[in-house]
């Protein structure tokens, strides 16, 4: 799994290419929550080059979920694939994460000040 | 030919049930799908079915500082895979293990019980027995597509 980091104004942008799995997810976690901490709260990651997320992945995601909105921010997943999309519907996620067809149309949320 | 109920033995591995062994053994189903042409969303499914339950004996199978073995066996029979994953642990039947709301509001959901839930959602079958002295097996049965045979 690779991560790289883009801010675009006040949304970084997150883009992981790979599986987020028992292997990588702690390191996904720890890179978001540094950004987190560095007052980084409205985050997208995209999600176009993600095939595969285990339980391990679905931890991650939410725990961050809930440290950008405590922080008064969102955590926001863009271009999710049919197999992870699936994933996350099993799992309950998609009735409590935002997702977005692209990254472009998760930063504007941000930008237009659409709530959760 | 497959003999429709034997099938053959695709590979095994047998190792500690240790997290640093979670590699090794998300590494030999990667490579067993690669060398059995299992691909696609079986694949995916069955990773994420593997996954789960080698991570569940690593995690909660044996005592802490006292792992002990994890064997997987995949086997191809005509019409599906199925995956046998057996421990040594204390007896463990997925079927106790609580079956997540879904429901809750996002600040409820607990971060973790998600593993057996989505086992149970993508595999096909999902068998438990318990074995003597003491021990698991856990076998994953999924079906392969009906056009790809």
């Amino acid at each position: 799994m690779e991560v790289s980091l883009t801010d675009v104004g006040d949304v970084t942008v997150t883009t992981v290419v790979g599986s987020i799995d028992g292997l990588t997810a702690g390191g996904l976690q720890d890179t978001l929550e540094a950004r987190i901490h560095a007052g980084r709260n409205q985050l997208v990651v995209d999600f176009a080059a993600v095939d595969y997320t285990s339980s391990a992945g679905l931890r991650t995601l939410l725990a961050v979920m809930k440290e950008t909105r405590r922080a008064g921010g969102d955590f926001r997943l863009a271009a999710v694939r049919p197999d992870v999309h699936r994933v996350l519907e099993l799992s309950g996620f998609t009735s409590i994460l935002k997702l977005f067809a692209g990254t472009d149309e998760a930063v504007a949320s941000f930008q237009a000040g659409s709530g959760r | 030919m497959l003999d429709p109920e034997e099938g053959i033995e695709v590979a095994s591995l047998e190792t500690v049930a240790a997290p640093a062994n979670l590699r090794a053994i998300l590494a030999f189903f990667a490579g067993t799908c690669a060398g059995a042409g299992i691909a696609g969303p079986v694949r995916h499914d069955l990773r994420l079915a593997v996954e789960e339950v080698c991570s569940n004996v690593i995690r909660h199978g044996y005592g802490p500082g006292r792992p002990g073995p994890i064997r997987l066996e995949v086997r191809e029979l005509a019409d599906r895979y199925e995956i046998a994953i057996e421990d040594r642990a204390a007896p463990f039947d997925p079927a106790s293990a609580p079956v997540p709301d879904l429901t809750l509001d996002w600040e409820d959901r607990p971060l973790g019980g998600q593993g057996w839930h989505l086992v149970r959602n993508v595999v096909d079958e999902l068998r438990y027995e318990r074995l003597p002295g003491p021990g698991n097996r856990v076998t994953l049965v999924k079906r392969k597509p009906k056009n790809r045979r």
